[in-house]
């Protein structure tokens, strides 16, 4: 097997002497789609925020594609190849929709000359170009001068993946991309996310709606109480007798297939 | 032209500058209270190299943009790690603290002032706003602007996007202090003579309201809250007394209508204020309404939104 | 002899600006606001005070009131115009966007009620320093050596004694629960069934009658007002307050009092010309060393409202 592009080794976090995540150890093979899931409170997001650098974890390390990245700043870990999405929508809310998108290619701009080079609609510069042809060629259904705070939340929840695509990541981190859209816009999703793999992106979803888990990933990391419980094909994930204790409580456990997990 | 109008495009570009450094760091979310010390600076450092050194214009002008710029940008350190409402109130302590030191100092002048022998026509400032706008409204659509933009919006993200969010609110803070200080270089020189009473606490916060009444998302709000607010006493000057007269006749009250003084000026500006804050907190003119005046936008949008700004 | 006064005049002085103070850090420890409308409020609690004392009511209703009265008039005027001020600042405020300015939008306005209270009371009243009709400020008291105005002692006594309840009605009554509540979490409070509308205007109140009754006391002690008056006393209580530490009532009092002397002290050293430096600087140091200052809470004042 090949080495996998996302590594986490024996990750520990704790706030205050409460154990956010413990011990948590799993891989994401390049290309995979990856749902890391659990109930509410296990620390999914966490575990996001230590892998974008939000937070700095206790014990444990981060390898992405080979390198050991828990030395780098927040703010360079877009730059190697790892870019993410939020769980409440967070596009700049004054920024146009290209803006936004062009907010994404941040990491790639390097010196002074990147950072005086116009990107507004008029000189239809280089960033400009490339970030309306990524909205494009992602199908986004909106003018890109339009500013974001008078868009719909499908659009936006979209906008957002589209501006982490930006930064030509080769991980795309998804913290709940479905949550608050309807069945229609849920699978309009999928398709998004599914496009976006096939050119060659690596997905990592924490994600509660399991159809979309099912449908989208092929493997599936379950969480419950920072600890890892489940890693493995999504479709034997409801048969396991832990993951069932940690969604349905001890009682229910092994009784039946939990439907809404 | 008439002594009239030269006074007056005097200080519309004075202030129009003015407005533009501290639009700077309030772009970038953070609000900078202490604009009247950064004026002084470059007042008194024009005032002192062209009395005392008999420097030319072009370097005494330079120099009050320099000393206020590096001043800003040392002090920028310490001060922006201060958040929220310690650093509305650090950077008005800075101003006071300038206006205190210079209000001590012997060679500045202290209290009495100091008077700048080389004068300039309306000319000079004028020349210097056009070019300090334009200057903005290209600094703001660089890459540079956009992540000005995104850190005042949210600096969580933005951090997360590779933005250096402190070095991007450093940079745009003491430029802004650097253009606080050209007004202040450019006040010099125009009215000849500078004294500290007039770099005052009321300064620094009227520059701000110019720049939040205007509003701070785009280069176009200090412009328009500068023009407006310098203008307007000059507009209410015919207007008022008209107004006073008729509230007076209606009332029946007889009285001399006296001309308006400084202090309605001020009134209307606190009015507008309140009524800005609970109706359009965000300034006058928006991101939104400047896209939706753009002719490239101008199209039926597919998926818009019916939701408002 | 001579150092013990000016430390007794210090803490005269700091007295007034303990009272301004604590409004100030009222507002931000319950509502994270700094209002700037609390030196207006004091300067319109004596120029009112004054008018009253001086023409009498308007519109000819009655001649020059006695001066306890017309003081008891600017402070009910105060109260009124902090009211208004929570009326028009406070209750519209929405979170939006939750951009870095957003939770400024108070702070504006307040600024705009500043100009509006200030420049409102120049054009009825001039902008010139007007003597107070109060009793007589020679009266003194002579302890050790050391002179005392008898209306100074009065006012660090009512001071003292404003503090003490104000203290004792946040620790302990029903009210003062309910603002801490409001201080810690307004949503939670929101949802333990505090009416937060109900409540905030109670924070408004109390700025009004601490920055009025800080107006009445200035009047009595200086025997002047003018429409600038709370433009020294409001500089002096911020400094004081953020030496202190925003957000503690005690850390206003130490703040008030240490400003005062400070104040003496630059005098007595250095004159009047460099109490400007030497009081902001305190302030300056004070954010850039330590910004919760001698006994404030770090997380006051900081984040996003």
């Amino acid at each position: 097997m090949t080495q996998p592009l996302l590594k986490v080794d024996d990750l520990s976090k704790s706030f205050g002497g409460l154990a956010v995540i413990s011990e948590v150890s799993f891989e994401v093979p390049a290309g995979g789609r990856l749902a890391l899931i659990g109930p509410n409170g296990a620390g999914k997001t966490t575990m996001f925020n230590l892998l974008t650098g939000v937070y700095r974890q206790d014990v444990g390390t981060v390898t992405l594609d080979g390198e050991v990245i828990d030395a780098y700043p927040s703010r360079a870990r877009i730059g190697l190849g790892m870019a993410r999405s939020f769980q409440n929508i967070r596009l700049m809310p004054h920024l146009s929709v290209v803006e936004n998108v062009m907010l994404g290619q941040q990491s790639r701009a390097r010196g002074w000359r990147d950072f005086v080079a116009p990107v507004s609609a008029f000189g239809r510069s280089a960033a400009y170009r490339e970030a309306e042809d990524l909205l494009a060629s992602m199908n986004i259904e909106t003018r890109p001068g339009d500013v974001v705070a008078t868009l719909p939340y499908g659009i936006r929840k979209k906008i957002e993946v589209v501006r982490a695509l930006a930064a030509k990541p080769k991980l795309l981190l998804l913290d709940e991309p479905a949550a608050g859209l309807n069945a229609v816009e849920t699978a309009s999703l999928r398709d998004f996310l599914l496009q976006i793999s096939e050119t060659g992106v690596t997905l990592l979803v924490v994600e509660h709606d399991m159809s979309l888990v099912r449908s989208l990933c092929t493997s599936t990391v379950v969480l419950n109480f920072g600890r890892k419980i489940y890693d493995g094909p999504v479709s034997k994930v409801h048969e396991d007798p832990q993951v069932l204790e940690a969604y349905l409580g001890p009682r229910h456990a092994g009784e039946k297939e939990a439907a809404h997990v | 032209m008439s002594g009239y109008w030269i006074g007056l495009i005097t200080i519309l570009s004075i202030n129009v500058i003015f407005a533009y450094g501290i639009f700077l760091a309030v772009a970038t979310g953070q609000l900078n209270l202490g604009g009247a010390g950064f004026q002084a600076l470059g007042a008194y450092a024009a005032a002192y190299l062209a009395m005392e050194m008999d420097q030319p214009l072009f370097v005494t002008i330079a120099s009050g943009m320099i000393v206020a710029g590096v001043i800003g940008f040392a002090i920028s350190f310490p001060i922006l790690r201060l958040k929220g409402v310690y650093l509305v109130l650090g950077t008005f302590a800075f101003a006071e603290v300038v206006a205190g030191l210079i209000l001590n100092s012997d060679a500045l002048g202290g209290a009495t002032g100091l008077p700048v022998p080389t004068f300039i026509d309306w000319d000079v400032p004028a020349i210097a706003a056009v070019i300090v706008a334009v200057g903005v409204f290209w600094l703001m659509s660089t890459r540079f602007g956009l992540v000005v933009r995104s850190v005042h919006d949210d600096e969580v993200v933005a951090d997360l996007m590779g933005v250096n969010v402190r070095m991007v609110r450093v940079c745009a803070f003491a430029l802004g202090a650097a253009l606080a200080g050209l007004s202040g270089a450019l006040y010099a020189h125009a009215y000849s003579f500078v004294e500290i009473q007039v770099f005052n606490a009321s300064l620094s916060i009227y520059v701000l309201l110019y720049v939040l009444l205007g509003g701070a998302q785009t280069a176009w709000g200090p412009l328009f809250g500068a023009a407006f607010f310098t203008l307007l006493p000059e507009a209410l000057r015919d207007t008022l007394p008209a107004l006073k007269e008729a509230v007076f006749g209606a009332l029946g009250i007889e009285g001399a209508a006296t001309p308006p003084d400084e202090s309605w000026r001020f009134v209307i500006l606190g009015v507008a204020t309140v009524l800005m804050m609970i109706f359009r907190p965000e300034g006058l003119i928006t991101r939104t309404m400047v896209e939706r005046l753009r002719p490239l936008n101008r199209a039926p949008r597919a998926a818009r939104a019916e939701a408002a700004e | 002899m001579l150092l013990l006064q000016q430390i007794a005049n210090g803490l005269m002085l700091g007295s007034v600006y303990v009272t301004v103070a604590v409004a100030f850090t009222l507002t931000i420890s319950i509502l994270n606001f700094l209002n700037f409308t609390i030196p207006t409020l004091f300067m319109l609690a004596g120029m009112v005070g004054w008018s009253l004392a001086f023409w009498g009511l308007p519109f000819g209703i009655s001649g020059p009131l006695p001066w306890p009265l017309a003081l008891a008039g600017g402070v009910v005027v105060a109260i009124v115009a902090s009211l208004i001020v929570e009326r028009f600042t406070f209750r519209y405020l929405k979170t939006r966007y939750g951009d870095s300015t957003e939770h400024a939008i108070p702070l504006v306005s307040s600024l705009g009620f500043l100009l509006i209270l200030e420049n409102l009371v120049r054009i009825e009243h001039g902008s010139d320093a007007q003597r107070f009709p109060g009793p007589s400020a020679d009266l003194t008291l002579s302890l050790a050596g050391i002179h005392l105005r008898v209306p100074q002692v009065v006012s660090l006594a009512v001071v003292v004694l404003l503090v003490l309840g104000l203290v004792w009605m946040m620790k302990s009554s029903r009210i003062g629960r309910m603002l801490r509540a409001i201080a810690e979490n307004p949503d939670a409070a929101g949802i333990l069934g505090i009416e937060t509308r109900r409540v905030v205007p109670v924070v408004f109140m109390l700025t009004g009658m601490l920055c009025g009754l800080a107006g009445a006391l200035f009047a009595v002690n200086y025997g002047e007002v003018s429409p600038q008056m709370g433009e020294d006393i409001g500089s002096k209580a911020i400094a004081g307050m953020v030496v202190g530490g925003l957000g503690s009532l005690w850390g206003a009092v130490a703040g008030g009092v240490i400003i005062g002397l400070i104040e003496m002290m630059t005098i007595h050293w250095a004159g009047a010309d460099t109490v400007q430096a030497t009081v902001w600087g305190a302030l300056l140091i004070t954010l850039l060393i330590r910004p919760q200052g001698l006994f404030g809470h770090h997380a006051i004042g900081k984040g996003k409202l």
